[in-house]
């Protein structure tokens, strides 16, 4: 059984002492609960896989501590370590059939012969390859898809107390990309394991995580469920990292301890903003980032009953189910082009024309000006 | 897991350490000591009277010194030259022009690099020599016209010998470069309207200027250090590695012979810098991966051209080849045709060279071996563990590779001779420490090249699955980087089966090799025996480099580029 996996206070800088010092990992601290599958999500350069690397040894940490139930971990050798990772290139052997690449960990514990057979196979039942382990060939010979399999059985034959999965869907195609990030969700819940999954891409982690932290820059920003990432972003980084976040530049015009009066300055565009959707501190007069989601703004040709802005549409983009509308708003209401989806395409409205740009309820929210992504 | 004390994993540090150790006591320290007793008055024990510059001023007052620096000066850069007119036009017909048998082309044009280059120049001496077959015949020929061919020994000589010798770098290089060139962007530039004139000056040219710096630099590097063909065909023109030899074998002046090392050094070193300043500013990087393939030429003008140069040059070169075989199943050779045909050449192979044949097998295999652990372990710590100063162990290893063969020499004679702590005059083990010295970069560079292609996360996989440094380092990455291991092993061992340059200051009666006999054999003008016990070495080098070639299918040529 699986314990909890607690980070207290890690922080991990690069090249410490030397002329460019980078700290990576900036006083960390959340729990994985036991059996839970947590992703790890920020942009490029955020610290992601400096700290599943680090949980797995192949970095030391700087300072702090990694506790497996209570257990200091950042001290033991990362071969010591009782870890699985699946790599994002896989790392599969190109000089050993699968059932070899499968048994490595297993061999490394020196598991008698019949044992290593009997595990192999379940674990391959599990990932679904029993077919491809008859015919056992090298790992250079399957496709994408299996070979993915074979990496998540090899770290799983040994039952590890954590499962790592480093970008694991990064190198197949949008495709099995989807399928994949099923199945992987399948056989974590199977084994309940404790997994860490890294990615870059908001939606498949969105789609895998029990929970999910979001990292920019070294520092946790937010840790919580999809859900509660998409619905209360903490600030308007995660605001515009899960999902599109469209700022409005605004000023506080009233505040109380119900709700604030933010107001597009020298204009009539006013919204009150509930408490619960406030995020930071905030005076009379500071100024804010008033936020909408692209489904909770409305373009219209007419001038509409609620307050608007006027703007220009500079390209229509058919998506499916809705239609995304790019407009550029007049003035110094907003400093990037807004993305507002629309149910269909509004019939009157072509590219290159004046809208009015206004909130379709009352749902928008209010974030820290500092903090703009 | 368990909260406990673990111990530090100690094998590492010990497999680490010994070929530092090795590195430090062979390389770095007879560098050191070389360099000390360049500046120090002739002598041959290692002890501080105080600073000469006696070495050096030899090179402003003896005449002899300075016609061997104007000599090494005036044949390197000539065959440098040489070597590029002859071999680009050839890589290029062979990588752009329809011709049928490419595959022979490359690999007969491989065939005078894997010849001991004094075997290649004491058949010149057959063929051109004073009463040389080819001399007589043109002499023949051109005689009515007021034309008379020079006679192979000196200046004409080494650099006719050693162009012929070393334009397969040239062209194998070029050949690759014009080959592996993406097509796409000539044509980018011929839709552009360029005219192809003006496409091969302002982008194939460019493109693999770098190889050419590369081939270029290999020349030059081999033509200043090359002992052989100077020793057999120069005469009294002296260049700076027979100087050394003389040296050492007429004064055991080992003093005087470190400046000359250290001048010769000196001027490797700046033509190297100059090679990386003038390439580095020229290196690209490919933007895009898509290409297209490579359009032939077809006219049937430009191919009669082509496939009559490369069998001219492919002739010409391999004449040494074609002569040793003939020679020796024969007593003499003057004037037009051999005379006297006997197998007694061959027969007395076994009672005369067996003891130099063991002795060359014996040092050569052993050496390759060390060779290839010293290598893959000094690979491996550069690539792997990066560490401080990774930039400098790998310089160290590297530097032999540009050094000529009597340099190494000279440094391990001024280290372990004389009154010094370690004695290693004359011993098996001296010169198998040379070879290790000198062949370590070819094991070195191939396996360090194939362990940037490897991803480190294999490595990384098999720690996380629980095996330590030495199980991860004898499971995955050796296997993995075997097939370099073993291209840059045979390189080692096929170059250090001909080695002379190194061995002729640092060997004795005990450990003569085959080179320093058919050597011997040639200074004393018995030519049939030097060409059988040639042509043995001949045939056990060919089937040494032919099983690699078709086994691996990759090409030699390769393990010879540095950096």
């Amino acid at each position: 059984m699986s314990e909890n996996l607690t980070y207290d206070k890690v922080n991990k800088i690069f090249d410490v002492g030397g002329r460019n010092p980078v700290h990576a990992l900036c006083d960390v601290s959340f729990t994985i609960n036991s059996g839970e599958l947590f992703c790890l999500l920020g942009p490029s350069g955020c610290g992601k896989t400096t700290l599943l690397r680090s949980t797995a040894g192949l970095e030391t940490i700087t300072s702090g501590k990694m506790l497996y139930g209570d257990v200091d971990i950042s001290t033991i050798p990362p071969y010591k370590r009782n870890i699985g990772m699946v790599f994002q290139s896989f790392a599969l052997y190109p000089h050993m059939n699968i059932f070899e690449n499968v048994a490595y960990g297993l061999r490394v514990r020196k598991t008698p012969e019949a044992e290593v057979k009997r595990k192999v196979t379940e674990v391959m039942e599990l990932v679904g390859l029993q077919d491809e382990l008859k015919r056992n060939p090298s790992p250079t010979a399957l496709s994408g898809g299996q070979q993915q399999r074979v990496a998540i059985a090899r770290a799983l034959v040994y039952s590890p107390d954590i499962l790592l999965l480093d970008e694991p869907l990064a190198n197949l195609d949008a495709k099995l990309r989807r399928y994949m990030r099923a199945e992987i969700r399948r056989i974590q819940k199977a084994t309940n394991i404790t997994t860490i999954f890294v990615t870059h891409d908001q939606e498949e982690a969105m789609a895998v995580g029990d929970r999910l932290a979001v990292l920019r820059k070294g520092v946790v920003e937010q840790i919580g469920t999809s859900d509660e990432l998409y619905t209360q972003p903490q600030n308007s980084f995660v605001a515009n990292f899960i999902g599109k976040m469209n700022f409005f530049k605004a000023e506080i015009e009233n505040i109380d301890g119900a709700s604030a009066l933010a107001r597009v300055k020298g204009t009539g565009f006013a919204e009150t903003v509930d408490r619960s959707r406030i995020h930071g501190s905030f005076t009379k007069g500071s100024s804010a980032l008033l936020g909408a989601r692209p489904e909770q703004l409305i373009v219209s040709k007419a001038l509409p009953q609620r307050p608007s802005l006027p703007g220009t549409v500079k390209i229509i983009q058919h998506l499916g189910q809705f239609v995304r509308y790019e407009v550029e708003m007049e003035g110094d209401a907003a400093s990037a082009i807004f993305e507002i989806d629309m149910g269909g395409l509004v019939v009157d409205i072509k590219e290159g024309e004046k809208v009015n740009v206004s909130l379709k309820s009352s749902l928008a929210s209010l974030y820290e000006a500092k903090e703009e992504a | 897991m368990k909260a406990r004390k673990y111990r530090k994993d100690l094998t590492q540090a010990l497999v680490f350490l010994i070929p530092m150790a090795f590195l430090a006591v062979f390389l770095l320290y007879p560098m050191f000591t070389t360099l000390i007793r360049a500046f120090m008055a002739p002598a041959d024990d290692l002890a501080f009277h105080g600073f000469s510059l006696e070495g050096f001023k030899q090179f402003f007052t003896s005449r002899l010194y300075q016609k061997s620096l104007r000599n090494s000066f005036v044949v390197s850069i000539s065959v440098t030259a040489l070597t590029l007119l002859i071999g680009v036009p050839m890589g290029y017909f062979v990588a752009r022009v329809k011709m049928p048998g490419k595959n022979l082309i490359l690999s007969l044009g491989i065939l005078p690099i894997i010849m001991p280059s004094f075997v290649g120049a004491f058949t010149w001496v057959i063929l051109l020599g004073r009463n040389g077959i080819v001399r007589t015949f043109l002499n023949w020929l051109l005689g009515p016209l007021g034309v008379e061919v020079p006679s192979i020994y000196g200046m004409f000589g080494m650099i006719l010998c050693m162009t012929l010798t070393y334009y397969p770098f040239v062209f194998q290089l070029s050949y690759g470069a014009f080959a592996s060139a993406n097509p796409l962007l000539e044509e980018a530039a011929m839709l552009m309207g360029a005219g192809k004139g003006r496409i091969m000056r302002t982008v194939t040219f460019p493109l693999i200027l770098p190889s050419l710096g590369a081939a270029a630099l290999l020349v030059f590097v081999r033509a200043i250090g090359n002992f052989g063909i100077p020793a057999v065909i120069g005469g009294d023109h002296y260049v700076l590695p027979t100087l050394i030899y003389f040296e050492v074998n007429g004064f055991w002046n080992i003093n005087g012979a470190s400046s000359i090392a250290v001048i010769n050094v000196a001027i490797t070193a700046f033509v190297l810098w100059l090679q990386k300043y003038v390439v580095s500013r020229h290196e690209y990087e490919t933007i895009s991966a898509s290409r297209s393939e490579i359009k032939l030429h077809e006219g049937k003008g430009i191919r009669i051209i082509a496939m009559l140069y490369c069998l001219i040059i492919l002739i010409v070169s391999l004449l040494p080849q074609i002569t040793i075989i003939v020679m020796s199943f024969f007593e003499k050779w003057v004037g037009l045709f051999p005379e006297g045909f006997t197998l007694a050449n061959y027969i007395r192979i076994p009672k005369y060279s067996s003891h130099e044949l063991f002795n060359s097998f014996y040092l050569s295999i052993l050496a390759t071996v060390l060779c290839a652990v010293l290598g893959s372990i000094v690979a491996y710590i550069t690539e792997r563990k990066k560490p401080k100063g990774a930039a400098l162990l790998d310089l160290a290893v590297m530097a032999p590779f540009i050094l000529p063969g009597t340099v190494v020499s000279i440094a391990l004679l001024s280290a372990f001779s004389g009154n010094s702590a370690i004695r290693l005059t004359g011993t098996y083990a001296i010169i198998i420490i040379s070879y290790m010295i000198r062949r370590t970069p070819y094991v070195y560079r191939s396996v360090a090249a194939s362990l940037t292609q490897l991803n480190p996360s294999l490595e990384e996989a098999s720690t996380i699955a629980g095996a330590t440094w030495f199980y991860t380092f004898r499971r995955v990455s050796v296997p993995l980087i075997l097939p370099a291991i073993i291209s840059g092993s045979i390189l080692t061992l096929t170059t250090l089966l001909q080695e002379l340059s190194t061995t002729i200051l640092l060997y004795s009666g005990k450990t003569r090799t085959v080179p320093i006999q058919i050597y011997g054999a040639v200074q004393d003008g018995k030519l049939g025996a030097a060409s059988a016990l040639s042509v043995v070495l001949l045939v056990v080098v060919f089937f040494i480099v032919y099983g690699m070639n078709s086994r691996q299918g990759s090409k030699i040529s390769n393990a010879f580029k540095m950096g």
